[in-house]
């Protein structure tokens, strides 16, 4: 496969996606704090956290799209290589931008179809049980991931079209 | 001729859907003369998760849900009036004709997008002991209680528990590892969740009072309503009015005894306060009323007469 | 055939199309489920669904775990849990013949007892103990072979990823799938060993005996793994006993090894950076897999397809067990195209409402419970069979000089092994039920 150096418009939603990951690795971690100190409060002094449910439940949420777009420029998503591992590049890379192609029309899609959603949670004002927190604000972060992921299916398409794919870590074939 | 899907949270064998949704679908189903035909699809098996089925059905993704208004706090916040202590006492055949009675001039307004075909309770919120027998609010006191609902926590809180919230199939383990001393939740669960071997007590008030309730509603899509034709929109509304909220309120009453006959079969106390024990319960849940209304004057209701029309409907139906 | 097979149907060859064509299996899955939904119910429904579906599905209490647990996988291998282990596995069981393969199997189980993911099991052992197994002049082929095969213990010993799937597909309780899979993952590991025992036994030279340590090296090796054994007591432990539900306890877990690699300053905060970044995209494919598997299963309701496929099984005339044999042997057909994870989203919804009405001799919550352990070991072979095989890729893209065929062809036996087990599983699902049944 081609070893071009990697454009740099290319190289920054790499490091977009990296860090937008890494914020959605603190989001967990607030998720796993909240967990560790319910279980403490509630062992040592009987006062576990009142909402850690549904803080697991939104914080979870928006930690796992964040790092959605990671996932993606990484190529982590499990495909079947086997019925086309002989393939020579051009045909390989063909097929890797046929994936990323479809990976840009969900991700834009669900975008477009999330951001009525969030319309529809501010209108109807929907809230989470104990802590009345408007779950429309978790669409935001949301609402992000799903344009970065569309960004990042983008860089993988035109990465396979130009046939400058940096070489996957781990590649097998 | 119209294939309606009706779409809700719980399995196959829940009596909600042997019990309720089963007879009247069947029952609109003959009254039709075949002409409808109603799908139920348990476990949200078309997808979703139960908050989001009343989305579902304003959207039109399903004709129709049945669905606890709980699951989405916020959305219903006039209806809301009725989970609240002392508005539903101890009859869900009256707190359901009630719920009629003021959905036209109160209530309507908030349900969007939907044609509710018919709203009702269970029999309401108790508590359910893991080793403590209550019977002061001094007694919760710094206590650790799962609630169903927001109204439930302040409930929980307005007599001096902690309250915390969590999935209902967790609560088995919570109670039988002390992270819960109890929970507010009816009767009808019991057999489900064996609670009859994690607690020893099941606590009302006196005259089975409970400690409010929650309120479920059977919906259909607005378009997909006004899309019926008259007869067979009134053959919806003929087997929707107040016999079936009455056969409804005792299908979920009778649910409810079945869940304290296994308790007591088990060898668990039920414990129904005395009036005296009850009247001092009465008493610090006041200041929940006053929450809630303050709550919602926020949204611009005007919750004290929602309060008292509330209560003068559900006394005229005891 | 009705037209709700020949809807599944068409699905399934769409599927299979777009999988062959090398279309990542989560978005071949949510493509598919999107045009049957358009095409069954009209694009109105499909748009007005997306609005809310994938943060329903992202939000799911139950599948909190997933990251998790792919987390404190991640973080207990930065902080050097694997070394330990198979430091202290190599000290006791070295100096047999085959001694160093059979201590990279038993620490592959001690590090999958506290990793949910099989993939991670085997490329965080492979980089710790092939190196060693090479040093030791193993075969490539039973040093690669055993390795992909120690890996699939991560998801056998549980806690374990696709046992969480199971259980939020099937409604079967978490703590009650993991408590089932304990003792088939002990007997998974036994078998690995005796499986080495005889090939050394059949080719010695395959498997030569390590080194012998002195008493001061075993008693610091065994030591080394006290905190895993910590950390698993309390964690799994805490989870088995019913001190906390899985949540909270992946939780735990989470924050006890980080404590613990920060305290050996083994987890810097390069090395959190680069643990937080394996878990995004490990995790990440898992929850996008799970959205298309839910869109496909809108899609197959929305057909009808499950109801008329289970009538189709049961109404075939033939017995329970060979119903079950039948589905198993699909599974591992379905193995050769996707992972173990994708293929457990596809069929539960079809194949469990056919097991649910089977007559096993058993409750419906015992079927349950050792259905999910007989189908999670299958998916996971797999894992170790060509053409797909992913332990297999993981562990050869490490030794580069040892050819693909050679790996697989190391890792035949322990498939072999798991063809017995499995065997025995059916024949006693009292293996599977004891525990449970104890403890509750
Ligand atoms: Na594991
Ligand atoms: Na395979």
């Amino acid at each position: 496969m081609a070893t071009t150096n990697p454009h740099p418009a290319s190289l920054l939603v790499r490091r977009a996606t990296a860090i937008w990951a890494l914020l959605g690795g603190v989001v967990i971690g607030l998720v796993v704090a909240a967990n560790v100190w319910s279980v403490a409060g509630g062992a040592l002094f009987s006062r576990p956290v009142p909402g850690v449910y549904e803080i697991v439940q939104v914080g979870v949420a928006m930690g796992m799209f964040m790092f959605l777009p990671y996932c993606q420029i990484t190529g982590a998503n499990v495909s079947a290589d086997i019925f086309t591992a002989r393939l020579r590049g051009r045909a390989q890379d063909s097929l890797v931008a046929l994936g990323s192609t479809i990976a840009l029309a969900f991700a834009a899609f669900l975008l477009w179809r999330m951001y009525y959603g969030l319309i529809d949670l501010q209108e109807y004002r929907e809230t989470t049980t104990i802590y009345q927190f408007p779950i429309w604000i978790a669409y935001v972060p949301v609402l992000i991931s799903l344009a970065l992921l569309s960004l990042a299916a983008l860089v993988n398409l035109i990465e396979a079209v130009t046939g400058t794919t940096p070489e996957r870590e781990g590649a097998v074939h | 001729e119209f294939v309606l899907k009706l779409h809700h949270f719980l399995g196959p064998k829940a009596p909600a859907q042997t019990a309720m949704l089963e007879p009247w679908a069947q029952r609109i189903e003959e009254a039709s003369g075949g002409r409808v035909e109603i799908e139920i699809y348990p476990s949200m098996s078309l997808g979703g998760t139960p908050p989001e089925l009343i989305r579902q059905v304003r959207d039109g993704i399903v004709d129709m849900v049945w669905t606890l208004n709980g699951y989405s706090p916020g959305l219903f916040p006039r209806t809301e009036v009725f989970e609240l202590p002392f508005v539903h006492i101890n009859d869900p055949i009256a707190t359901n004709l009630a719920i009629a009675s003021m959905f036209d001039e109160y209530l309507a307004e908030e349900h969007v997008g939907v044609k509710v075909l018919f709203s009702h309770v269970h029999a309401g919120q108790a508590l359910q002991m893991v080793k403590k027998e209550i019977h002061s609010p001094d007694d919760l006191a710094g206590l650790t209680m799962r609630i169903p609902t927001r109204t439930g926590a302040w409930v929980v809180e307005a007599l001096g528990a902690n309250p915390v919230s969590m999935p209902v199939p967790d609560l088995p383990q919570a109670l039988s590892r002390g992270v819960v001393d109890g929970a507010l939740i009816p009767w009808e669960i019991i057999p489900a969740l064996q609670l009859q071997d994690l607690t020893d007590y099941q606590i009302e008030l006196a005259a089975e009072t409970r400690l409010g309730t929650s309120v479920f509603q059977v919906s259909m899509n607005q378009d997909r309503w006004n899309s019926l034709p008259e007869d067979i929109q009134q053959v919806f509304l003929d087997n929707s009015g107040e016999d079936w909220l009455r056969e409804v309120g005792s299908i979920w009453r009778n649910i409810d005894n079945g869940g304290i006959k296994v308790a007591t079969d088990a060898g668990n106390q039920h414990i129904m306060l005395t009036p005296q024990e009850s009247a001092v319960f009465a008493e610090k849940l006041e200041p929940v009323i006053d929450r809630w209304v303050d709550e919602v004057s926020g949204q611009g209701i005007d919750g004290d007469a929602l309060v008292e029309a509330a209560r003068a409907a559900v006394a005229g139906n005891l | 055939m009705g037209f709700e097979l020949l809807i599944g149907l068409g699905g399934l060859v769409a599927l299979v199309g777009l999988i062959a064509i090398r279309v990542p299996v989560a978005y071949a899955m949510a493509t598919v489920g999107m045009a049957g939904i358009f095409m069954l119910s009209g694009p109105a429904i499909l748009m007005s669904q997306l609005k809310s579906l994938g943060f329903g599905v992202f939000s799911n209490y139950d599948l909190s775990v997933v990251p998790m647990f792919i987390l404190m996988g991640q973080v207990a291998s930065k902080a050097g849990l694997s070394q330990a282990l198979f430091r202290a596995a190599n000290a006791w069981l070295g100096r047999l013949p085959g001694g160093v393969a059979m201590a990279a199997i038993a620490a592959c189980a001690g590090f999958g007892s506290v990793c949910g993911s099989s993939l991670a099991t085997a490329s965080t052992m492979g980089q710790v103990a092939l190196p060693e197994l090479r040093r030791y002049k193993y075969s490539p082929a039973l040093a690669t072979g055993t390795l992909a095969a120690g890996g699939v213990l991560g998801i056998l010993i549980p806690p374990s990823v696709v046992l969480v799937i199971y259980a939020v597909l099937v409604e079967a309780n978490i703590v009650t799938m993991f408590s089932a899979a304990l003792l088939p993952g002990l007997m998974a590991v036994l078998f690995f060993m005796i499986v080495i025992a005889i090939y050394v036994w059949l080719v010695p030279d395959a498997g030569p005996k390590g080194e012998p340590v002195s008493r001061a090296e075993l008693l610091g090796a065994t030591a080394g793994i006290l905190p895993v054994l910590g950390i698993f007591g309390l964690v799994i432990g805490g989870i088995y006993m019913g001190l906390f539900t899985p949540t909270p306890a992946a939780a735990i877990g989470v924050f006890l090894v980080v404590v613990y690699g920060v305290a050996r300053r083994m987890v810097s905060w390069g090395a959190m950076r680069d643990a937080v970044l394996e878990t995004a995209k490990a995790s990440g494919m898992i929850y996008m897999i799970v959205l298309g598997a839910e869109l496909l299963k809108i899609f197959m309701s929305r057909g009808g397809v499950p109801q008329a496929a289970a009538e189709m099984m049961l109404n075939s005339g033939l017995s329970a067990h060979m119903i079950l044999i039948i589905l198993l042997l699909s599974l591992i057909l379905l193995g050769c195209l996707m992972d173990s994870l994708s293929m457990i989203l596809l069929v539960m919804p079809f194949f469990w409402p056919v097991v649910a009405q089977l007559d096993f001799g058993m409750s419906p919550e015992d079927t349950k419970i050792w259905f999910g352990v007989l189908a999670l070991i299958v998916v996971e072979l797999g894992l170790i069979t060509p053409p797909v095989g992913m332990n297999v890729f993981v562990i050869n893209a490490m030794a580069r000089d040892v050819p693909m065929m050679e790996t697989f062809k190391g890792a035949m036996p322990f498939f072999a092994a798991e063809v017995v087990r499995v065997v025995l599983l059916i024949a006693f699902p009292a293996i599977v039920l004891f525990l449970p049944n104890a403890l509750s």
